[in-house]
């Protein structure tokens, strides 16, 4: 569903991400991508939904290079992203917003979407006023709508507890299954991915240092090395 | 229980309809009364400096709708009024045009212009765009100055208009009288005021709204966020050339200070004076403004004391008459269900 070959990517001097290659296939996988501060998993999420333009290397999505398409077009085709810090319309009620995005990709599905997040009794709040939780969900749920086929995530768990965060992943876990869809998380908290997802890719300064199942990547060496230290 | 919610049902679509029913007679009445009951009350001078505010709450409200709907301030509304003006003038004096086709010609060029400048400007971030409408906006004022214009433009005397012939069947003559031009202003501002109100109730104003407070996210809903920007952008600057066409036909005259900075931070003034929520705001805010700076006026201070004025309104009614006058309504009904 997603190829990254050779994707590099630089602020001014600086490389963020230097080639790295990144699969994820489709039909319910859970791919989690975790590293030190400063790693570029936010700029990999960034080059991959649009937001941020490679210096080299390309993107692909369901075979089709769209390296050079716009963040709208990539929505259109089914790329959805959720962001670090909450990105929702504060001035707008739950209902409002979801229904505006619903409308606009053609879903006459929202009832799902409000149901899987569990938003139902919250619509008629403007969303600035409702607990930042809540809030988190909003903004995963202005992702989930029109169906898309491939979900970024970027650290969804921010300012959740871990046992929060926990459930939201295996929110996101259930829904990827049950749809056979494709999810992007990038998160801090590595118990959350090691125990949700399916595929783990481990980035180190810019560079790709593994990618593997979550028990192959606890036990390899590099990873502890650079990221989990000995207490994983 | 079936019968209940079919009672519920239809007793809303039934209030629904009275009350839109209410609200068409309320509207229609307002109309007739505010285009026809001033000319029988007020002098003509009265009559003369209320079509004034009207033409300025115009430019106001196109100023507001866009500041409160697309977050952008646009410092440039009488380059489009008096550009507007000018392309008029220029078509009935110059070219010979009826007042029809020349009518049609300049709103034609203007809209042609304003979707070009719209394109180029924006995408751009609201300070940005602030500026750009302000450069633009001095650019076509300095231009109409122009020595090569100057047989088009009349250069720094303005350019007089020989008002003869008819639109839509009004002898445009005839509104050299202060009366029928009030009456023709009133119906044009009120029905510029309604388009506003419904687009702002419509999914380009929720579209322009959630634009204006989150773009990236609009972007990342599949949305394009340029075209209902630039709709909005042609819309506001549509009557801002409809109010430079009505000045014309009232003055029968065109001059470079209908194109200056002063016209378009009056008209943001106005807007702030009355509130740039809602269209009853900015109308409002025109009619204050054009009553304070003649009674200013005749006082020989007439900067000093609009300066003072703009202070004590801003600091006393922060979101404008209306803004400050629907809050204290609120208030007072909060406290007669209190008690």
């Amino acid at each position: 569903m997603l190829r990254i070959e050779e994707l590099s990517v630089s602020y001014g001097s600086v490389r963020a991400l230097t080639d790295v290659d990144l699969d994820v296939r489709g039909d319910g996988v859970l791919h989690g991508v975790i590293g030190p501060n400063g790693a570029g998993k936010s700029t990999l999420l960034d080059a991959i939904c649009g937001r941020r333009r490679p210096t080299a290397g390309t993107v692909r999505y369901c075979g089709e290079d769209i390296t050079r398409r716009s963040i709208s077009w990539r929505r259109r085709q089914g790329m959805a992203r959720s962001f670090q810090r909450t990105s929702i319309f504060e001035d707008l009620t739950v209902h409002e917003q979801l229904d505006l995005v619903a409308q606009h990709l053609g879903d006459d599905r929202l009832d799902d979407v409000i149901e899987v997040m569990d938003l139902g009794s919250h619509l008629d709040q403007k969303a600035g006023r409702i607990a930042y939780g809540v809030q988190r969900r909003v903004d995963v749920a202005l992702a989930l709508i029109g169906r898309p086929r491939l979900l970024l995530m970027d650290e969804p768990g921010a300012g959740l507890s871990a046992t929060e965060t926990l459930r939201l992943f295996e929110h996101v876990r259930d829904l990827v299954r049950e749809r056979a869809i494709a999810a992007v998380v990038v998160e801090h908290d590595v118990d959350a991915v090691f125990a949700c997802c399916s595929m783990v890719t481990v980035l180190d300064l810019g560079r790709h240092l593994a990618t593997g199942a979550p028990e192959a990547i606890r036990a390899d060496h590099r990873v502890i090395a650079a990221y989990l230290g000995t207490a994983a | 229980m079936t019968g209940d919610l079919h009672g519920t049902a239809t007793g809303t679509l039934g209030g629904r309809l009275s009350r839109m029913s209410l609200a068409i007679v309320a509207l229609s009445i307002g109309l007739g009364a505010g285009a026809f009951v001033p000319t029988c009350l007020a002098s003509d001078f009265v009559l003369r400096l209320g079509s004034e505010g009207l033409l300025l709450g115009m430019l106001a409200l196109s100023v507001a709708f866009l500041m409160n709907q697309a977050g952008l301030v646009a410092l440039g509304a009488a380059s489009i009024y008096g550009g507007a003006g000018y392309l008029f003038a220029i078509g009935m004096s110059e070219w010979g045009l009826t007042p029809a086709a020349a009518l049609c010609t300049g709103f034609l060029i203007i809209v042609a212009y304003v979707i070009v400048l719209g394109a180029l400007i924006v995408r751009t971030n609201p300070l940005a765009f602030m500026m750009l409408t302000l450069a633009a906006g001095e650019m076509i004022s300095h231009a109409v100055l122009l020595e090569g214009l100057r047989d088009y433009t009349g250069g720094a005397d303005g350019l007089l208009v020989q008002l003869k012939g008819s639109i839509l069947g009004i002898d445009v003559a005839d509104l050299a009288d202060p009366a029928r031009f009030w009456s023709m202003a009133w119906i044009v501002a009120v029905l510029a005021g309604l388009a506003f109100w419904g687009i702002a109730r419509s999914r380009l104003g929720a579209v322009l709204r959630a634009v204006r407070a989150n773009e990236e996210r609009m972007r990342f809903s599949g949305f394009n966020t340029f075209v209902p920007r630039l709709i909005g952008y042609v819309l506001v600057n549509v009557v801002a050339a409809i109010a430079g066409f009505l000045h014309v036909l009232n003055a029968g005259f065109v001059s470079p200070e209908s194109l200056g900075l002063s016209v378009s931070t009056n008209a943001l003034v106005a807007a702030l004076m009355g509130g740039i929520v809602g269209s009853l705001g900015p109308i409002l805010g025109g009619l204050i403004f054009a009553f304070a700076q003649d009674e200013f006026g005749a006082r020989g201070l007439t900067q000093l004391l609009t300066g003072v004025a703009i202070v004590v309104f801003i600091v006393v009614f922060p979101r404008g008459v209306v803004g400050g006058l629907s809050s204290a309504l609120g208030l007072f009904g909060w406290r007669r269900e209190a008690s």
